[in-house]
């Protein structure tokens, strides 16, 4: 990488073209830095400035990106190829930074009532937030892990913030253990890649494999390398069977914390997914596409399938987030430029529902617990009706609904399967999107049913909790945090009802793969 | 037609809800007033569509149909003519998908692919002469149970919001004229009604509740990949990709489809049915789970015994027929060839249905349940009748909607009445309620008779020509269905009987019930008051009309049941002679 520094520049020398071309990630590093200083010199009990000032620098790097969006017209490739500041990042980075402005608005309330209350849990969520950026426009095989690691070691500490909560505890060991195992496959796929190759840049590696797929021949130890990356990839989204992490992750995890993690995570290592594969490996398509689609179709069934028996609401939407995975990797499966463009628009889909679902989780926990169970949503639609209304439209979203955002996200992943030609991915897209309609909308009977009523569903919950016991915590919900709940909603219709806002934007993209 | 009518009537309940969320929930009078004005003023307007489309001379029909339509395929080829039309383009992709595509594209010769056709649909309504019948009768049960629905009813504001919502998107599926708007009404019409169903009702609500959903979503989402299904294959032969339905309709004459479909899965490859006979299926599917026809109409009892009242009202008398409406339209429209090879598989079915959902009403102790087994009966009628695909038949489904519609409200009013006085749906548990309940006696009777196929009562107007229709495609389907008009006397008669006749039979013990007998009788509150009068007489009135002078309908319905049988029996361009003959004289882009 150093070596291939550009000509007339002297190493040290920043040419400010490359700066301005990662100028989101050099707010949110910067960033990063300038909140731990005022962490230091911050009179004691003021933790909600902490929050103002990484939204404020969040805010600033959305700024920029949405800055950038506007002037480039073409992919703007800085730092001699390892980076690609295109619509595509940019589209990604857009996601990523409005899912952080949300958690980040939604933490100060959360963590005050959990008694977490610290400082540090801003610095490293910036620095999670700069891992993203980095993955989203990574064209460098170097970049992509070391964009991996920056966003995967804060999340390891985040996922046991709770030191008090065992399972937090568990959930960051599970994480940390199972997230180096990953990087390791990732690692040494890489490195196959690299010794195959000689090549780290993915111009480059695109442009090797393209000569060899012409010439009708298939480099088994690319074919190896491929499959590391794909597992490694498909651990970091969470897709079955590399998932076993994710339902112990999610439930020990602080709710605020998996908020981030389910959705911000995943569209940044969805974002390095379909550009690795759908751009750099595309030669090799023939051969992957089958394994992709595979998994694609384990994620849908085994997510919704094992979600409908859960118990507790944490574990319901990581199993569910499982089987959104799967989803995702519809479009990465087909590996065209109409399954990219489904793909990204379910990721933009799935922020604004699945951030909510977890708000309202957040927001119901209470002191020194998350709200976890089942049984403690019994009648929300009474006690908190506006919150109880917006969870469910979030169910009806995640099931594919009209008039919900994530019916046009299934709409054009489904759409795409089809006219590519594979029906399988449809089909099975379908039949599992039918079985998850019983948890989603088990979840909105739970609220809204009387207690006396639920006995005709309740069969499959273990721990039986007296709904009467469980209602007395009715927490008070506070007022940013709703907030966040109801633009997640707003969005979710209004992007349900003119799907064109985002899918215009994605008309524009562009995608660099070298 | 400048004034877009079908638009305000669509937007009218949602305005309507809008304007309830805002009275105050403790004022109920007021609640269910503003109620009963908006589905009043829903109704006019429907009325005014009905009026002003069955007012329009046939022949001009056609010229007008093509006015507010874009593509001038539709003009000339569909067989059916659409009124009031209004279009609003909604998602239109452009060209503008190269960008992303060229880097893609590069140099590789197996990932070299045509760029994705544009995704392209709009907002697009407009009504033909099955469905002018249909809205109004959505909007007169949408009345009758704003009129049923009593003000002590609990939570009166989100049940009266919900009902509108629920018409919004009734009246949606029946005005739309695009595959997406209509699967996008189809399926957000279902989240009130989910909500209704958990929230009012007996213990089983919940599971009832689910059942109905997953039932009809499974179906439906079927229904959403053979709607792209249509798109592509029609966009691929013809080169017009869209939604739309009067282009598709259109379209279809040209789309030829003698190759089975091959299917490769993970490199495997079988072949098997037609690409045309797939997407029928996956249609009839999602239509056969609504109506519901037998092998899946298990969510129906369930369904029907746990609702309320007024909720039972809207629900059964016009979403169920809203499965045979997407028979008619869509199946018969877009796939007329493959309508006539199921032809037999759906006319087995539809017998079906009628024998098995008499027999199962004759062996139900819950009043609610019989009325459901015998709404599966009767449905099964009009699937008869479409699927004869002959004029008459074809009419005699269409009038046969919407006497069921009028019948099964008012056979739920009834059956509303007797339970919430006894407490009781047990049909042993009843009887001789004559005695106290003379005026509610009166009118089941009309209701019951009109509901066995009676003549000079409406019902028998539509078997009538479901029976003249299927003798004319096979005498064996006219003769099994006519079991089912036998076995209709049977239950409904032991159902009428029951409750009425006979010795005076209430629930609970002797002293008990001799008490409320006097009670009641001192005070008269036993029978139907003036709101059950209310909701009754009209749907009676309108059955005694249409029964004893059902020539208008006739000849109205007649109109369109041709139009649709010209369109399932388009011949299908199976050789390339003819394809290119039709595309020379269709001038397809």
């Amino acid at each position: 990488m150093i070596a291939a520094t550009a000509p007339g520049y002297p190493l040290h020398f920043v040419p400010a073209g490359d700066l301005l071309g990662i100028l989101p990630i050099l707010i949110v590093g910067g960033g990063a830095v300038m909140v731990l200083i005022w962490d230091l010199v911050r009179p004691r009990g003021q933790e909600v400035w902490l929050a103002g000032l990484t939204g404020l620098f969040l805010i600033a790097a959305l700024g920029t990106a949405i800055g950038q969006w506007i002037a480039n017209s073409g992919p703007i490739v800085v730092f001699n190829g390892a980076y690609a500041n295109d619509r595509f990042a940019l589209f990604a980075d857009f996601v990523v930074l409005i899912t952080a402005l949300a958690v980040v608005v939604l933490s100060p309330g959360y963590l005050r009532r959990r008694g977490l209350a610290e400082g540090e849990y801003y610095i490293l969520l910036l620095a999670s937030v700069a891992g993203m950026l980095v993955l989203d426009g990574a064209l460098n095989l170097i970049v992509i892990f070391l964009g991996i690691e920056l966003l995967s070691i804060p999340l390891y500490v985040l996922a046991g913030f709770a030191r008090d909560d065992q399972r937090s505890q568990e959930g960051a060991m599970k994480y940390l253990l199972l997230g180096g195992f990953a990087s390791g496959f990732l690692l040494y796929g890489m490195a196959l890649l690299y010794g195959e190759t000689g090549h780290t840049s993915l111009t480059a590696i695109h442009a090797f494999l393209l000569r060899d797929a012409t010439a009708g021949h298939i480099d088994p130890m690319v074919l190896a390398a491929v499959g590391l990356l794909a597992v490694g990839l498909a651990f970091k989204v969470s897709a079955a069977p590399f998932h076993w992490w994710t339902p112990d992750v999610y439930q020990g995890s602080p709710a605020v914390v998996t908020t981030f993690m389910s959705v911000a995570t995943k569209v940044a290592a969805f974002a390095v997914f379909l550009r690795l594969f759908s751009a750099t490996l595309a030669p090799y398509r023939a051969e992957w596409t089958v394994p992709i689609a595979v998994v694609a179709i384990v994620s849908m069934i085994y997510g919704n399938v094992v979600a409908v028996a859960q118990t507790s609401i944490k574990r319901l939407l990581a199993y569910s987030g499982i089987a959104q995975a799967g989803y995702i990797m519809i479009g990465v499966a087909l590996g065209r430029p109409d399954g990219t463009q489904a793909s990204l628009y379910y990721l933009a889909a799935y922020a604004f529902m699945n951030t909510g679902a977890f708000a309202v989780v957040t927001i119901l926990s209470r002191r020194g617990e998350d709200c976890d169970r089942y049984s403690e949503l019994a009648g929300l639609g009474r006690r908190e009706p506006v919150l109880a209304g917006l969870m469910s439209l979030f169910m009806l979203s995640l099931a594919g609904f009209p008039l919900t955002v994530g019916f046009f996200g299934k709409f054009f992943l489904f759409s795409a399967a089809i006219h590519d030609g594979q029906l399988a991915l449809a089909i099975w897209g379908i039949l599992t999107s039918a079985v998850s309609l019983f948890y989603y909308l088990r979840v909105i009977l739970k609220m809204y049913a009387p207690a006396a009523d639920v006995g005709a569903v309740e069969e499959f919950e273990v721990a039986s909790v007296s709904p009467e016991g469980t209602a007395v915590a009715a927490p008070t919900a506070v007022g940013p945090a709703v907030l966040v709940v109801a633009l997640a909603g707003a969005g979710t219709i209004v992007l349900g009802i003119f799907p064109a806002v985002i899918y215009s934007l994605l008309q524009g993209i562009s995608v660099v793969h070298g | 037609m400048s004034w877009p009518i079908l638009s305000v009537t669509l937007f009218l309940p949602l305005a309507g809800a809008m304007a309830i969320l805002a009275i105050p929930s403790s004022r109920a009078r007021a609640i269910r007033l503003a109620l009963m004005a908006v589905t009043a003023l829903t109704l006019g307007l429907t009325c005014v569509v009905l009026v002003a489309y069955l007012a329009v001379p046939s022949a001009a029909a056609s010229k007008l149909s093509g006015t507010a339509n874009g593509q001038s395929l539709s003009t000339i080829h569909s067989p059916i003519t659409f009124q009031f039309q209004e279009q609003v383009n909604w998602l239109q992709s452009g060209t503008s998908l190269s960008h992303l595509h060229l880097a893609f594209n590069e140099g590789n010769s197996a990932f070299n692919q045509a760029a994705p056709p544009p995704v392209n649909f709009s907002y697009h309504l407009g009504v033909d002469g099955l469905s002018v019948w249909l809205m109004a009768l959505a909007a007169l049960l949408f009345l009758v149970a704003a009129v049923v629905l009593s003000q002590r009813d609990t939570r009166l504001r989100t049940f009266a919001v919900l009902m509108l919502l629920s018409e919004v998107g009734v009246l949606g599926v029946l005005s739309s004229l695009d595959l997406i708007l209509f699967y996008f009404f189809w399926e957000a019409a279902l989240i009130p009604l989910y909500f209704l169903m958990i929230g009012w009702g007996d213990r089983n609500r919940g599971r009832a509740a689910l059942k109905f959903i997953i039932y009809t979503v499974a179906g439906s989402l079927f229904m959403l990949l053979a709607i792209f299904g249509v798109y592509f294959i029609t966009g691929a032969q013809t080169g017009v990709y869209t939604f739309d339905l009067p282009t598709l309709i259109a379209a279809q004459s040209f789309v030829h489809n003698t190759q089975a479909t091959t299917f490769s899965l993970f490199g495997h490859s079988f072949s098997l049915l037609n690409p045309q006979e797939w997407l029928f299926l996956a249609f009839a599917l999602a239509f056969a789970i609504k109506v519901p026809l037998v092998p899946f109409h298990s969510w129906l009892p369930d369904a029907y015994s746990s609702g309320t009242t007024p909720f039972l009202i809207f629900f059964a008398g016009i979403v169920s027929k809203l499965g045979a409406f997407g028979l008619i339209r869509y199946n018969l429209t877009l796939f007329p060839q493959a309508s006539h090879t199921f032809q037999p598989l759906m006319l087995g079915l539809a017998i079906a249905s009628i024998l098995y959902g008499a027999l199962a009403a004759l062996a139900q102790t819950d009043i609610k349940r019989i009325v459901g087994f015998a709404s599966i009966s009767h449905l099964g009628f009009v699937v008869l009748g479409i699927f004869s695909l002959n004029v008459d038949g074809l009419n005699g489904a269409i009038i046969q909607m919407v006497n069921h519609g009028i019948v099964i409200a008012a056979l739920f009013i009834c059956v509303g009445v007797v339970e919430s006085r006894f407490a009781t749906r047990t049909l042993s548990q009843l009887g001789g309620l004559a005695r106290p309940m003379p005026v509610l006696a009166g009118l089941f009777l009309v209701v019951t008779l009109a509901g066995l196929g009676m003549p000079l009562l409406n019902s028998f107007v539509g078997e009538f020509l479901i029976l003249l229709g299927a003798f004319q495609s096979s005498p064996v389907w006219a003769v099994l269905a006519s079991l089912g008009v036998i076995l209709a006397c049977w239950y409904m008669l032991r159902l009428y009987q029951g409750l009425t006749q006979g010795e005076l039979r209430l629930p609970g013990p002797e002293a008990v019930s001799e008490q409320l007998q006097t009670v009641s009788r001192r005070l008269g509150r036993l029978d139907v008051g003036p709101v059950e009068v209310a909701a009754l007489v009209p749907l009676v009135a309108l059955m005694l009309v249409v029964g004893v002078y059902p020539a208008p309908v006739i000849r109205y319905g007649r109109f369109s049941a041709a139009q649709y049988v010209q369109a399932a029996n388009r011949q299908t361009a199976t050789d390339p002679a003819l394809v290119s003959s039709r595309s020379a004289a269709g001038s397809l882009p």
